[in-house]
């Protein structure tokens, strides 16, 4: 992959679970650096469109194509390399809630690691400058030996962050991050997300378009599981806004 | 406001729409009937079992021996010399238990990790599917058997090694941890693990971030009830002759100085309440599952951080393990040893082709039968002890809410409690082999001895195992209905009495299961059953018949986990 290559292309995706069809006919392709901001109501599409671009859902019809690999040839190694490239953050956090905080952002590292060295960094509980480094970042430096269960919410949010930045991922999907913050977080949070891919390639579902408006350079709407907006953010206006959001 | 005034809010209503029909008052009705009728139905057919071959059952000359046994209660050996013997007996049976659990949770966590789905990503595939499959039965079979069995079977292979209690121990207790091992993996909530999977983490670094930490207070509780557990083992392995507290108790018992098996069963008291207090108060500092939970299978309890206390004793065990080792001089090369090979390959030889005792059918179907009605009436007087002891070893816990609660520093119950906790200790700590020895003194063989000694330790067990339940009942509807002016009794038999009940049948239907299993023991030392049959041909050499009567053992004893669940069913209907 050079570096103008997209990061993602998505050719005719489909998604069926039993009769109901989740996605269709989506094309869909993200470039390095763009920052895409996934918009629609509640269920057209947007969690599901996330887990396909994240590998975890192999689609039921159509291509997908991640960081210029083909998703449907990939075996189990191949897709944990592809995967250890993406950074996810959802509205879970899903941190491990027993443990200390050094150990929930190495977790971002375990892709990279060998079995010995996750192993003897879990074991050992020592910290390194990457750590550090990250938990500076969100402004966390001084939380990096506090068991994670007895962090706040919005902490406990900063730690997932911290996680996806020592990931070091080219490419970030974020499912609605932001859903459960006050602004001036909610803003703090997607500036972090963009700083944690090397270009800046961000795919964020989002319920805000004010948000999608200030963060995003793209803007992609679904509605009943198909695209039905896709342009440069500027060029979005309330009307399209209006479409996405009535009822199909 | 009276009833007519409401009539209006009242009024019937349809509910929700259901999906399955409700259940129907007769279902219930006929299922309790059927519950109560599969209790009763047996306890009658299992007295007349034990007292209705019209011999002698209790033997006359053997009282006045019962008399001054209990007599020496009062002047145990205290020697010196005697006491040294009973410390060094002591430090062997301690690490027998701990050389036991810790080989047990070693293939309790292998078993577990292969028995578990959420290691295999919750589609293993078809090969592994088959493998567990056949990893699955051996387990049941190797749980089935009870430890003084495996004990007698290694004993022939390996002759008088200390590596024969901690593989007896470790065998049976293994399969039993694999199982709870792998339901606690299972029960465990897998959202972070799977997020990680989808990051691209490895297999194992993924398990050992996303599942160890949740799981370990559970996994780390449920050692310690091993342990437990294992100390009880390892006492009444002492029968087969491998030394410890339990062989000397035998030595003494049989050589009739009385003072000496009382030391010796203070020895057994005082050492079982040390760890069942370590191992109740790691546990109670985890708050992760009461021993009750765990006897039940149950894992359902919640999981706490690991606490500092927790951390010590974890790290003591380990430390143990480590002078236990060293201490015992156990060696794993006698497993490998050509004699050991050449000697099991023999005894694998020469136990097929199965063979019926030298009674044939009839013989082997009167030892089930026998077997059967023991582990029934044991049930009986054990549940009896239970309904007698369990509620004064529970807490006193005062009605909230009551105005004026009087505080008292001492009331009959707090006197009693601690006397009924010591009972139930006796009762349990005691090896039932041993309650069987002294049972024969005054009964003659047969299932009645049988039946008492395991009747006495079981009641130790399940006693404690319900007063640790009813400790824990939800006492709110109790103190709602006082509040709201019920007599102290009327509230109680409302509120207190339904879940009592419930997990008195809930243990008791537990502990029938185990106590199936466990009449091998008492069966041993010369009760009837199973057991006694499978001593008496295991000395004689008649390898073919021992098979006949292990596949024997493991059928009835399936068949009696299987009885239990239906029973259990229909009670919770």
């Amino acid at each position: 992959m050079t570096s103008g290559d997209p990061v993602l292309r998505l050719c005719g995706v489909e998604q069926r679970f039993g009769l109901r069809t989740a996605l269709s006919g989506i094309d869909l392709t993200v470039h390095p650096g763009e920052r895409v901001a996934l918009l629609g109501a509640s269920g057209a599409g947007k969690s599901t469109l996330l887990s396909v671009l994240g590998g975890s859902l192999p689609p039921t019809g159509g291509t997908v194509e991640i960081l210029g690999m083909p998703l449907a040839g990939l075996r189990a190694a191949g897709l944990r390399a592809a995967q250890r490239r993406i950074g996810t953050v959802g509205q879970r956090l899903d941190l491990v809630e027993q443990v200390r905080v050094l150990h929930n952002v190495n977790v971002g590292r375990l892709g990279r690691w060998n079995t010995a060295r996750a192993l003897t960094a879990l074991a050992l509980s020592r910290t390194d400058p990457t750590v550090e480094a990250a938990l500076e970042a969100v402004g966390l430096g001084w939380a990096v030996h506090e068991r994670t269960e007895r962090l706040s919410g919005g902490e406990r949010q900063r730690v997932a962050i911290a996680r996806l930045l020592v990931q070091e991922p080219d490419l970030v999907l974020a499912d609605e991050p932001v859903s459960s913050l006050d602004p001036s977080r909610a803003a703090e949070v997607l500036d972090l997300l963009r700083t944690a891919t090397p270009d800046g390639t961000l795919v964020v579902s989002l319920h805000q378009p004010d948000l999608a408006r200030r963060h995003c350079t793209r803007v992609v709407g679904l509605r009943g599981g198909r695209v039905v907006l896709d342009l440069p953010v500027a060029e979005v206006d309330d009307r399209h806004l209006a479409d996405l959001y009535t009822a199909a | 406001m009276s009833l007519d005034t409401r009539g209006e809010r009242l009024e019937r209503r349809p509910g929700p729409p259901r999906d399955t029909p409700g259940i129907r008052a007769s279902t219930v009705t006929r299922r309790r009937l059927v519950g109560v009728t599969l209790v009763l139905a047996p306890a009658i057919w299992a007295f007349a079992r034990a007292l209705g071959s019209g011999t002698d059952v209790v033997n006359a000359n053997g009282i006045p021996v019962l008399g001054r046994l209990l007599a020496a209660a009062g002047d145990p050996a205290h020697s010196v010399a005697f006491l040294e013997v009973v410390a060094r007996a002591a430090g062997v049976t301690v690490v027998y238990a701990v050389l036991g659990t810790a080989a047990a949770l070693v293939i309790g966590a292998l078993g577990a990790v292969i028995l578990s789905d959420v290691a295999w990503r919750d589609e293993p595939a078809p090969a592994v599917r088959a493998g567990r499959l056949v990893l699955r039965a051996l387990l049941v079979a190797a749980r089935s058997i009870h430890e003084v069995i495996w004990a007698l079977l290694f004993l022939s292979v390996l002759g008088l090694d200390p590596l024969v209690a901690v593989l007896a121990i470790a065998v049976p207790f293994g399969a039993q941890t694999a199982k709870v091992y792998a339901d606690i993996l299972d029960a465990a909530p897998r959202q972070a693990l799977s997020a990680m999977r989808a990051r691209g983490a490895h297999s194992v670094p993924a398990l050992a971030y996303g599942l160890l930490p949740p799981t370990a207070p559970l996994l780390l509780s449920y050692a310690f009830y091993r342990f437990e557990c294992s100390l009880r083992s390892a006492v009444v392995l002492g029968v087969v002759g491998i030394g410890g507290l339990g062989a000397e108790i035998v030595v003494s018992l049989s050589s009739r100085n009385w003072d000496e098996v009382w030391t010796l069963i203070g020895a057994v008291v005082l050492l079982s309440a040390v760890v069942d207090l370590w191992s109740s108060s790691v546990r109670t500092d985890l708050a992760v599952a009461s021993c009750s939970d765990w006897s039940a299978g149950s894992v359902a309890a919640t999981s706490r951080t690991r606490s500092v206390r927790a951390r010590w004793s974890a790290g003591t065990a380990v430390a143990a393990v480590v002078v236990a080792w060293f201490a015992s001089g156990v060696s794993w090369s006698g497993l490998v040893a050509p004699r050991t090979r050449m000697l099991t390959a023999r005894l694998i030889d020469e136990m097929v082709p199965p063979a019926l005792p030298s009674g044939g059918w009839p013989e082997l179907g009167g030892a089930v039968l026998d077997t059967l009605s023991m582990a029934v009436l044991a049930m009986v007087l054990a549940v009896g002890l239970s309904v007698l002891l369990g509620p004064a070893a529970t807490r006193v816990r005062p009605v909230r809410f009551l105005a004026d609660p009087p505080l008292r520093w001492w009331t009959p119950r707090t006197a009693v409690r601690p006397v009924a906790r010591v009972l139930l200790l006796l009762l349990r700590s005691v090896p039932p082999t041993v309650w069987a020895a002294i049972a024969l003194l005054v009964l003659f063989p047969g299932i009645l001895p049988g039946a008492v000694a395991l009747g006495l330790y079981t009641g130790g067990i399940l006693g404690r195992l319900v007063a640790e339940a009813w400790e824990n009942i939800d006492l709110r509807p109790r103190d709602a209905l006082r509040a709201a002016g019920v007599p102290a009794v009327a509230a109680s038999l409302a509120a207190v009495l339904p879940p009592s009940s419930h997990h008195l049948v809930t243990y008791t239907l537990y502990r029938f299961e185990i106590c199936v299993r466990d009449t091998a023991v008492v069966g041993v030392v010369g009760a009837a059953g199973l057991g006694s049959l499978f001593a008496e041909n295991l000395d004689l050499f008649r390898f073919p018949v021992v098979t006949t009567l292990l596949l024997a053992s493991l059928a009835v004893t399936v068949a009696s986990e299987v009885a239990g669940r239906w029973v259990r069913k229909a009670f919770t209907a």
